[in-house]
């Protein structure tokens, strides 16, 4: 099972691009997967078409999670030097490129941000960032339809576990500091982000995949 | 908490496990759970996928000006301290110990800096020399210049002609590369194992850029390679018996 842009497919990638005239095909047109290639062998004109493609979506993941835009700056750089050094551990059945850069600018946010202040995010933070996550007309217009369940699946979620879905998925808040946040148990903190969690999760996975008890 | 983690302890902690906030023990008794739960590990991959959807769910934002000049900078003086390495770079699926392939992706990277460096008589990747140029320039159409004009092509099995089996992408530029994705399941050919990637020209010669692995049928790669694409017409690929599995024509390319 591969997941691309939001969707979970059950079978192997193919970059196939059926009909496309075999000769002087323009880099713009390349797809997410050769231009990795084409990066990580040199050529600086698909370097540059690469960081374009792609900085305004990890630059947005960046700033969302850090909320200062210099940091956020350095996050989105590290996160295409990262691509460059690491473009031969790239698996397309794991995941879109979009999705590997994403995961990697998260994943160096969240290491900034718990390394720089012991409070991950404002609370009027957490609230614009959820309002942004599911009522931004730019995004509506643009998604899949994967993703447009995905998002539709947030905005339906009681605003609590919204909020404490948005502090795990996003902010990489642990449970107890969702917890001190909200001012909940722990176990209250724990249920809400399962709960949110299982209800996306029906959003994208088919009926029954996975539900399975020892 | 006990050591053993049952399915339904999983089922609890699977979404902060999937999410990465898991806390450091109870993370290494869930991941110790996965690795003897096949159905566990599916739950949480579907979990995994819910948490990389909401990332993808955030809003772009357009990041400062100058960024991408600064970006292609970082790059120039990444691959400048790497230069000097024996092997080309290539992509495709991820095999072997993370560490191992780190070191290795590096090491490849560099080496088709320092290829391309000595050939041009320039230290350091392209980029340096680049930049100013690429990244001064308008950035949509500007990126389709003659320099990034690609060969494309599709492969066929070797055993049903019929079915396409993947795709072909080479790039004539400095340095040329090439690109494949395979696909031999769907025409019937599940194999696994290395495959030989041999180019054809039109003059009927042929060059040999290197092997990689398929696993059932599938696999995507791409290697530094030297592309003329007034000779280059297309590509062979064969299992190290010699059978050949798929080929390739650049039908763009020139009259064979």
């Amino acid at each position: 099972m591969i997941f691309r842009d939001g969707r979970a497919i059950s079978c192997r990638r193919r970059t196939v691009y059926k009909g496309v005239p075999s000769f002087r095909f323009p880099v713009g047109r390349l797809p997410d997967e050769a231009l990795l290639a084409g990066l990580a062998t040199g050529d600086p004109e698909l370097a540059v078409t690469f960081v374009r493609r792609f900085q305004r979506t990890v630059f947005g993941v960046a700033i969302a999670v850090t909320g200062d835009p210099q940091l956020a700056e350095d996050i989105a750089q590290q996160t295409f030097e990262r691509a460059w050094r690491h473009a031969q551990i790239y698996d397309s059945r794991r995941g879109s490129v979009t999705t590997w850069l994403t995961t990697i600018a998260h994943n160096l946010a969240i290491d900034a941000v718990r390394a720089r202040r012991a409070e991950p995010v404002a609370p009027e933070d957490l609230d614009a960032l959820l309002d942004a996550v599911t009522e931004t007309p730019e995004q509506w217009a643009l998604a899949d339809e994967a993703s447009s369940r995905l998002r539709a699946a947030v905005a339906r979620l009681p605003r609590e576990q919204g909020r404490a879905l948005v502090m795990a998925g996003v902010y990489g808040m642990t449970a107890r500091q969702v917890a001190d946040r909200e001012q909940i148990p722990l176990g209250t903190a724990k249920t809400r982000i399962r709960t949110a969690m299982g209800k996306l999760r029906g959003t994208l996975a088919a009926p029954n995949r996975g539900d399975h008890v020892q | 908490m006990s050591n053993d983690v049952t399915c339904e302890r999983l089922r609890e902690i699977g979404a902060e496990l999937a999410l990465g906030v898991l806390p450091g023990r109870e993370r290494a008794e869930a991941v110790a759970h996965l690795d003897r739960c096949a159905a566990c590990r599916e739950y949480v991959g579907h979990m995994t996928l819910v948490g990389d959807g909401l990332i993808g769910l955030l809003p772009g934002h357009e990041p400062p000006p100058g960024f991408e000049t600064r970006v292609m900078r970082a790059l120039e003086k990444d691959a400048t301290a790497h230069e000097g390495d024996p092997h080309p770079r290539t992509v495709g699926p991820a095999r072997g110990p993370v560490r191992g392939r780190l070191r290795a992706a590096r090491l490849r990277t560099a080496s088709a800096v320092a290829a391309f460096a000595v050939a041009f008589g320039v230290l350091g990747w392209a980029v340096g020399t680049a930049v100013e140029n690429v990244t001064a320039s308008p950035p949509a159409s500007s990126s389709v210049t003659a320099g990034s004009r690609l060969l494309t092509g599709s492969l066929t099995s070797a055993s049903a002609p019929a079915r396409p089996a993947g795709d072909l992408y080479a790039h004539p530029g400095e340095p040329g590369w090439i690109y494949m994705s395979v696909d031999l399941a769907d025409a019937g050919t599940p194999y696994s194992g290395q495959v030989r990637c041999t180019l054809e020209r039109s003059d009927g010669s042929t060059v040999r850029v290197g092997t990689f692995a398929l696993r059932n049928g599938y696999g995507e790669w791409g290697t530094a390679a030297p592309v003329d694409a007034t000779t280059l017409t297309g590509a062979r690929l064969t299992a190290p018996d010699g059978t050949v599995l798929a080929t390739g024509h650049f039908t763009g390319g020139p009259k064979t």
